[in-house]
C-alpha cells in the first residue's frame, strides 16, 4: 500500500508556543489557588495561607507574559492586539453563525483569516480582562488594610468577574480546540492543511506554498 | 439553644485606669506593641465646664460580623454570639481590617489581631479577663440577655443624669456581642449611629462569588455536553470533506475511461 502523505502547514513559532505554555501553568495555578478563597469548603485549603503564597509566585510570570510575548515576538505580538481589536463585516456574520459553529458546522461561514471572529473577541476579552485581573489584584494585594468596605469589595468583585471570565473563555478555548483538532497548533506548532481549509481558507490563501510542508503519515 | 454570650461596657463607671489593657495583654500573651483594647479619653468643653469620657476600641463581636463574612480561610468565625479567632488559619489577606465598620481587626506580625474573647477561658467556665479585672465593675460578661437586661436597668439609673444615655449594640448587626453603655450620643463617641452590613460587601459575598462558581460550572457542564455534538458533526463534515475529492476523482477516471474506450 502507498504510503499515504499529510500536508501540515506552520501556525506557531517555537517561542510562541514558548510563551502559551509558560502562561497555561501560571494561569491553572493562579486560578486553582484563587478558587480555594470563594469555595466555602475549601476555605481549609486556604487556611495557613499557603495557596496565597503560590498565587502570589504564580501571577509574577502570568503579569509579565505579554511583555514576555512583545519581546520574542513583537511582530505577531502587535499583529495579534490589532487583528483582535478590528472587526469586518464578514466577523459580524461569523458571529451569526456561532451556534452552528459551537456544535461542530463550519459549512457556511464566512471564509476567515488567521484568526477567526470568535478567536479575535476571545483575545480582545482576554486582554481587557488580563488588565482588570492585573488590576484589581495589585489594588488587594498593596492596598490591603487602607482600602475600607467599599473599595474591598469593588476590588474583589472586579477580581472575581474576570477570574470568571477568563475561565470561561479558557473553558471555551479547550473546548473548539479539542472539537477541531487544533491541539498540534500549539503542541508541535504546525495543523493541517485540511484543518487551515475548513477553519481559516482565507489565511491559507495567503500563505506562501513554502509555508507548507508534506509529511508522510506514517 | 447555644448560650449568647456579650460583654458590656458602662462608661459611666470606668475610671480609664486601663487596667482591662494590662490584664488582656497579660493574660493572652499580647505582643507589648500589640493590644486588643485601646481606651482614649474624650473631653469636651473647659473646666470647670467640660464633659469628659472614655472611649473603649476594641471588638464588638458583631453578630452579622463583616469580618467574618469576607474572611476566606475561616479564622474569624462565630461561637455562642462572640467573634473568634484561629490564628494559624489566618493568610494576612487583610480583608477584615477592611470590612470592619469599627476598623478593629488589624494584621500583627502576619496575623489578624483583635480580641480573641479569651475563648479558654469561657469555654471553661471563667471570665474573660478585662471583666476579672476592671477595678470599678464597668466591664461585665455573660448571657447576653442578663447582660442587656442590666444595661437597661443602668440606663434607667443614669437618664437623669445624661438625657442621652443609651445602650449601644443592642440592634445594630444583629445585635453586637459588646453592649456599650454610651454617656451621649454614639458621634460623640467616632461610633456610626446605625452600622450596616455594607451592601457592597454583601453584594460580592452573596451574589458574585456564588455567580462566578455557578456559572463557570454551568460552562463546564453546556461544553462537556456540546462536545459530544459537536464532535460528531464535525467528523462528519470532515468524512465528507475527504470523499468529495475522491467522488470528483473517479468521476473523472470513468470520463477518461469512457473517452478511451469510445
Amino acid at each position: 500500500m502507498a504510503s499515504e502523505s499529510i500536508r501540515l502547514v506552520r501556525r506557531y513559532l517555537p517561542t510562541q508556543r514558548l510563551v502559551h505554555w509558560i502562561g497555561v501553568p501560571a494561569f491553572l495555578t493562579l486560578l486553582i489557588s484563587g478558587i480555594v478563597l470563594i469555595v466555602p469548603p475549601l476555605a481549609l485549603v486556604a487556611a495557613g495561607g499557603t495557596t496565597q503564597l503560590i498565587h502570589r509566585i504564580a501571577v509574577v510570570p502570568f503579569m509579565l507574559l505579554p511583555m514576555l510575548y512583545f519581546v520574542l515576538n513583537r511582530k505577531q505580538a502587535v499583529e495579534l492586539l490589532k487583528e483582535s481589536f478590528t472587526y469586518t463585516r464578514d466577523d459580524i456574520e461569523w458571529f451569526k453563525r456561532m451556534p452552528a459553529y459551537f456544535l461542530g458546522r463550519t459549512k457556511g461561514l464566512p471564509p476567515q483569516g488567521r484568526i477567526n471572529a470568535g478567536q479575535k473577541l476571545h483575545h480582545a476579552s482576554t486582554f481587557l480582562m488580563f488588565n482588570t485581573i492585573g488590576a484589581s489584584g495589585f489594588v488587594l494585594w498593596f492596598g490591603k488594610g487602607n482600602l475600607g468596605y467599599d473599595g474591598l469589595a469593588l476590588a474583589a468583585m472586579i477580581h472575581d468577574l474576570s477570574m470568571l471570565g477568563l475561565t470561561v473563555l479558557m473553558i471555551g478555548h479547550l473546548y473548539f480546540t479539542l472539537v477541531y483538532d487544533a491541539l498540534s497548533g500549539m503542541l508541535r506548532g504546525y495543523v493541517t492543511e485540511e484543518y487551515a481549509k475548513m477553519e481559516h481558507p482565507k489565511w491559507l490563501e495567503e500563505l506562501p506554498e513554502n509555508e507548507i510542508i508534506v509529511k508522510s503519515k506514517t | 439553644m447555644a448560650t449568647r454570650y456579650a460583654y458590656s461596657i458602662d462608661l459611666d463607671r470606668c475610671i480609664g485606669c486601663q487596667a482591662c489593657t494590662v490584664a488582656c495583654k497579660t493574660g493572652n500573651e499580647v505582643s507589648l506593641t500589640d493590644a486588643y483594647i485601646s481606651i482614649t479619653d474624650i473631653v469636651r468643653g473647659q473646666a470647670p465646664n467640660f464633659w469628659g469620657s472614655f472611649a473603649h476600641h476594641r471588638c464588638f463581636h458583631c453578630n452579622d460580623a463583616p469580618c467574618v463574612t469576607v474572611c476566606p480561610t475561616g479564622t474569624l468565625s462565630k461561637w455562642n454570639g462572640l467573634t473568634i479567632v484561629t490564628p494559624e488559619k489566618c493568610s494576612a489577606c487583610g480583608y477584615c481590617t477592611d470590612a470592619c465598620p469599627f476598623k478593629v481587626p488589624h494584621i500583627y506580625e502576619n496575623h489578624v489581631s483583635k480580641c480573641i474573647a479569651c475563648l479558654e477561658l469561657v469555654k471553661d467556665g471563667g471570665t474573660p479577663w478585662c471583666a476579672t479585672t476592671c477595678p470599678s465593675q464597668a466591664i461585665k460578661f455573660g448571657e447576653r440577655e442578663q447582660v442587656l437586661a442590666d444595661a437597661h436597668a443602668r440606663i434607667a439609673q443614669l437618664k437623669p443624669r445624661y438625657p442621652n444615655v443609651q445602650v449601644y449594640g443592642e440592634t445594630q448587626l444583629g445585635g453586637l456581642g459588646l453592649l456599650t453603655i454610651l454617656l451621649d450620643k454614639p458621634s460623640a463617641y467616632g461610633l456610626p449611629e446605625d452600622p450596616q452590613m455594607p451592601l457592597t460587601i454583601d453584594v460580592w459575598q452573596r451574589v458574585v462569588q456564588p455567580a462566578s462558581i455557578g456559572l463557570t460550572v454551568t460552562a463546564i457542564a453546556v461544553t462537556g455536553l456540546s462536545y459530544i455534538i459537536a464532535r460528531r458533526q464535525h467528523v462528519r463534515e470532515k468524512m465528507q470533506a475527504h470523499a468529495a475529492p475522491s467522488a470528483e476523482e473517479s468521476k473523472d477516471v470513468q470520463s477518461k475511461e469512457k473517452q478511451d474506450n469510445g
